[in-house]
């Protein structure tokens, strides 16, 4: 699941832009009145979240998993910026800022009258320091390396923090909307938490739940219910049966289409389906052979049928989508006809390519669903090409290891949850190691940016250049769905980048 | 006697150490080092370096040996790499599930055991005696977390009975709901663990009826019941007794299962959680502190059976 | 005692029902695992039968996600399960008997240190660190895994050994027998092994149970043999999510697994009532 640990390594930020705002829409799925017409609600009601994603810890530097974005981001911590569940970024504890015409120099003034749940006042003081938390040596935040432009901080007074790069970068307050304000007072927040946000925490216990209740002092508008409940599971099915037994309100994602079916007929739930970003590839190491031909690469994506793969996973539902990039992102295009399905060319290819014999090659498959059944059926596909898989099964912590740090790998499968990840292609140095100049050129101009438009084009043309490439074998994308009881509604569906807002969540009786 | 004890309680703390020494071989026997598990992706190597130096894994095994000894003679069981916490308080926190699960299934499971157990020997040649052996068949065969589900089906979302799975955030600080969601969990594995102890029961009292100290009795004129109550139960709990301490260190595997089906808080969760993460602080405590528990059950079911079957006691001089 | 004596031949018909009983379960499960060598409905990986089909005349068992014919898998299952539980109870009776009998004849020191190294074999989760390590290891192979859980049960076995064999060396006749000269050697041929063989053979079973329902739960717990390998265990954990939908492909190999393990018993318990001495002559 340590993709799921968001690790987003400067997407690209297009601020003002609702990208995915027409795209979001309560799916058809949903049978009875979508929640959000429900009139009356408990202020005082306390909403139970069913998750499977519980943090380890309470600090999003020191590899907490992205169980902490979900239960804390926008609802403990806020950032200067906001990811809103439409996918714009808005300013959240900035007031306004300006960007100096080199694009070097960004000046942020900070919103009135905030303070921490201790009940210390907001200063540029705690920015600056909560930057340098993510940015310090000893922060394993995965976000730590797109801030290493920031050059330097300065805090002229309380209200004002002049933020120096070292080269433009679009992104910024995207990147921004990562980095949560501590109280520079806090100390060590593994256990504890001092934020702006609408809650604070009220106990956490470990294995089991989470609970937090509104702050009172908070800057903003207040929640419309009287707390939130994380109740962590560490098994779907479990998961399902205590919404279906009424111990919790909502479930943040689904995990199979069969245990849909329960809902679906069923007037006392709504089922919602969302944007989604979460894509599951089978990444080659580009850097070693046969993956190091591009021409391999395709051969393989020829030989998989994975409408069917899809079909076996989701049923009815999820996307194909041919590339790495989901719908929602501005620079996608359906790439679904580079190479499609055609196992028939395959062994040319793959003749040509000098493997007229076909290859074996070992594939390390993470041990929780869907990668096991996902290599089973890629080993049969790969079978009739006369491609040998072997199947090793591993933890998420020997992928990290071994595949994320160490590149010790033939091919691996992986979920990539976050949107606008495309840049990963242009960085010949991550776990797939695809290195084409063009593509890096690219993305990393794409950065400095001079508007919108001009990033859209530049990311669609490296789009089209992977998928060309065949960098990786992207088999389909997930479908974001969420379930709820009928009572609750104003609950975000896209669930992006893991963020989970609570604060407007309503229920009734 | 006393001296059997005090024999006994060198052997334990011996034990004890063997345990110690064989988890610290197994633990470094595992691939990958702690170090990169400790300071996450990206990092540098001179932070791994860092981390290797702070956990002492750059020092000589000897000297890591010592200093491992030494905090575990303290208690003093470290800091989980992953949540930073320390691993007692953590332990203590999941102890308050684990060992209340295992303890009211085992006792659950002995009240059912032992007086079917000898119904299904004594009766042995009728039909509930026949019915009662077909029925502890029956439960061994069910795996745990299947009878699990099973349960969960049935008084969970067919009758909404008790809940699903899960624990009360506040613990036992909310009673009804702490109890209500161990229902379930206890009867799991008390069914699992009354079947096969029911067998040993039974095949124990069976060798009993067979022997020829209880012809004897009868012989000399008590009553079949009289004469298995008066000599045969003792006779026949030895071998059972014996049974118990492997029995409870059984049920600890099924605590594992059975969390993870119910998702409760305990140990077996928290073992799980660390191999699947490589926290070796967490699996080392966990693996220690329950090692701990059952060798204690051994010691006393040794000194039970020593009171009850004066054979040994003899031969222990 | 009349009374009594009319009653044996009816209990005598009962252990042979049971005998038979457990005789047939694990003859159909044997047969198929041999069967599986030769022929299976289907080859293993086949997936064209379609997404979670139920039962029918072209697939038996119905299919699985990925559409492979469960009946397939079954046989192989049955395979795997025959060859993990007889492998394991195989190594853990040789190592556990032979050190069980050593601690009971020993001095008081090596008694007391094998007693006191059982106890703390058996008081780790030995089970689990044992897959951890195959799981971990580059080549994870059935074998190991075997060898592993074999090994876990093995002080198990070696525990009771030692108890029985105390029990039974404290009987008066095994002193007669040494005044009169026999040998340790025949000792234990002929008066340990026929006593403690009763006891024992019902623990065996229940370890072969035990050594067959671990690896489930291992592959429950995402622990177990990796894939392809179609141990039951690992067609109940995949199977889990679709239990609502498709609910043959979690209750079938469950029973098949409720098959193997019952039926070992019941052949041990029709074992144990024929050969057994002291009911014998009862």
């Amino acid at each position: 699941m340590l993709s799921r640990t968001d690790m987003s390594f400067g997407a690209p930020l297009a601020r003002g832009r609702a990208a995915l705002a027409t795209l979001t829409a309560v799916s058809a799925l949903a049978l009875s009145s979508a929640a959000a017409m429900a009139q009356d609600y408990d202020p005082q009601a306390v909403v139970n979240i069913g998750s499977l994603y519980e943090p380890q810890n309470l600090d999003n530097t020191q590899g907490a998993g992205q169980g902490i974005n979900e239960a804390f981001n926008g609802n403990v911590y806020e950032g200067l910026f906001v990811l809103t569940d439409d996918g714009d970024v808005e300013p959240k504890l900035v007031d306004s800022y300006e960007i100096s015409d080199d694009g070097l120099t960004y000046t942020f003034t900070l919103k009135d009258g905030v303070t921490f749940h201790s009940g210390e006042k907001m200063t540029s003081a705690d920015v600056k320091s909560s930057i340098e938390r993510v940015t310090a040596e000893n922060s394993a935040s995965s976000r730590k390396k797109t801030l290493t432009v920031i050059d330097s901080i300065e805090t002229p007074d309380d209200k004002t923090v002049v933020v120096t790069l070292s080269a433009p970068s679009i992104s910024l307050p995207y990147n921004l909307s990562y980095v949560w304000i501590v109280n520079d007072d806090a100390g060590d927040i593994s256990a504890s938490e001092d934020g702006t946000g609408p809650y604070t925490l009220q106990e956490w216990r470990r294995g089991s739940a989470l609970a937090m209740v509104p702050f009172e002092d908070y800057w903003g508008e207040e929640p419309t219910n009287g707390g939130v409940m994380f109740q962590y599971f560490t098994d779907a099915t479990a998961q399902n049966n205590a919404l279906l037994t009424g111990a919790v309100d909502i479930i943040t994602s689904v995990q199979s289409p069969d245990a849909l079916s329960m809902f679906t007929d069923n007037p006392d739930f709504t089922v919602s389906e969302g944007a989604s970003t979460t894509k599951e590839l089978m990444a080659y190491n580009d850097r070693v052979a046969p993956f190091d031909n591009a021409q391999v690469r395709a051969a393989l994506s020829r030989a998989v049928d994975k409408e069917k793969l899809l079909q076996a996973i989701w049923g009815d539902y999820g996307t194909l989508i041919g590339s790495f990039v989901p719908p929602t992102d501005p620079w996608y295009v359906d790439l679904n006809d580079v190479n499609a399905y055609d196992p028939e060319s395959t062994k040319e290819m793959l003749a040509e390519a000098g493997y007229p014999d076909g290859f074996s090659f070992t594939l390390d498959t993470p041990d929780y669903d869907p990668h096991p059944v996902v290599a089973q059926f890629l080993q049969n596909e790969l079978a009739k090409v006369d491609v040998d898989v072997k199947i090793n099964i591993i933890t998420a912590n020997e992928w990290y290891t071994k595949i994320y740090k160490a590149h010790d790998f033939d091919a691996t499968l992986q979920e990539h949850v976050n949107h606008r990840d495309i840049v990963f292609y242009g960085n010949p140095d991550f776990y797939w190691g695809y290195d084409n100049p063009e593509v890096t050129r690219l993305i990393s101009e794409s950065e400095s940016a001079h508007s919108m438009e001009e990033q859209t084009e530049m990311l669609t043309e490296a789009n089209k250049i992977i998928a060309e490439d065949a960098a990786s074998m992207w088999l389909y994308l997930y479908p974001q769905i969420v379930v709820s009881t009928s009572n609750v509604s104003g609950y975000p569906l896209n669930g992006l980048n893991s963020q989970f807002f609570a604060y407007d969540i309503q229920k009734a009786d | 006697m006393l001296r059997y004890i005090l024999r006994r309680l060198v052997i334990l703390l011996l034990s004890l150490f063997i345990a110690a020494v064989v988890l610290f071989v197994l633990l470094r026997l595992l691939p990958g080092d702690p170090a990169n598990a400790l300071v996450g992706v990206g990092a540098t190597p001179e932070q791994i370096a860092a981390a290797q130096a702070q956990l002492g894994s750059d020092q000589p095994l000897g000297v890591q040996f010592l200093s491992y000894l030494g905090d575990l003679a303290r208690f003093d069981l470290g800091n989980s790499f992953v949540s930073r916490s320390s691993v007692l308080d953590e332990i203590s926190r999941r102890l308050s599930v684990t060992l209340p699960l295992t303890l009211a299934a085992f006792v659950l499971a002995l009240v059912i055991a032992i007086p079917l157990g000898i119904l299904a020997a004594v009766k042995a040649d009728r039909w509930y005696g026949l019915l009662l052996s077909v029925v502890s068949q029956v439960g061994i065969a069910v795996p745990v977390f299947w009878l699990g589900i099973l349960l969960v089906y049935e008084f969970s979302l067919n009758l909404r009975l008790l809940p699903s799975g899960g624990f009360p955030l506040r613990g036992y600080a909310d009673p009804g709901r702490a109890i209500e969601s161990m229902v379930l969990p206890v009867l799991t594995i008390a069914i699992v663990m009354s079947a096969s102890l029911m067998r040993y029961v039974r095949a124990a009292t069976l060798e009993v009826l067979g022997s020829d100290f209880l012809r004897t009795a009868r012989a000399l004129g008590e009553s079949h019941t009289g004469a298995l109550m008066r000599h045969g139960l003792r006779n026949a709990a030895v071998p059972v007794v014996s049974v118990l301490g492997i029995e409870l260190s059984t049920t600890f595997l099924g605590a594992v299962v059975v969390e993870q089906v119910f998702s409760l808080p305990g140990m077996g969760s928290m073992l799980l959680l660390g191999i699947q993460q490589r926290d070796y602080p967490n699996i080392q405590g966990v693996l220690i502190v329950s090692t701990l528990l059952v060798l204690l059950t051994g010691f006393l079911a040794d000194i039970l059976q020593r009171v009850l079957d004066p054979r040994l006691r003899k031969e222990a001089r | 005692m009349s009374a009594e004596s009319t009653e044996l031949p009816p209990r005598r018909r009962r252990g042979n029902a049971t005998f038979w009983l457990g005789l047939i379960l694990v003859g159909v499960i044997v047969l198929a695992g041999i069967v599986s060598f030769f022929w299976t409905p289907y080859a293993l990986s086949d997936m064209a039968g379609g997404r979670l089909e139920a039962p029918s005349a072209a697939h038996w068992a119905g299919t699985d996600r990925l559409g492979r014919d469960l009946f397939t898998q079954l046989m192989i299952g049955a395979r795997i399960a025959l060859i993990v539980g007889c492998g394991a109870v195989a190594i853990g009776a040789v190592i556990g008997v032979a050190t069980g009998i050593l601690a009971a004849f020993a001095t008081r020191f090596l008694d007391d240190a094998l007693a006191a190294f059982f106890d703390i074999l058996i008081a780790f989760p030995t089970l689990l660190i044992a897959m951890l390590v195959v799981a971990a290891r580059e080549e994870a192979s059935l074998g190991t895994a075997i060898l592993a859980l074999g090994i876990g049960l093995s002080p198990i076995v070696g525990r009771i050994t030692r108890i029985l064999t105390k029990q039974v060396l404290g009987q008066d006749y095994i002193t007669a027998a040494r005044v009169s000269g026999t040998s340790w050697g025949a000792i234990v041929y002929w008066h340990i092994l026929p006593n403690i063989v009763p006891f024992l053979g019902v623990n065996l079973a229940l370890q072969f149970g035990l050594a067959v329902m671990a690896e489930a739960s291992l592959s429950y717990l995402g622990l177990g043999a990796p894939p392809p390998n179609a141990s039951w265990g690992r067609m109940l954990q995949e199977a889990q999510g679709t239990v609502y939908t498709a609910p043959w492909g979690a209750v079938l190999p469950g029973l098949a697994l409720f098959a193997l393990v019952i039926g070992i018993n019941l052949l041990a318990d029709g074992l144990r009532d024929r050969f057994d001495p002291a009911r014998r002559d009862g």
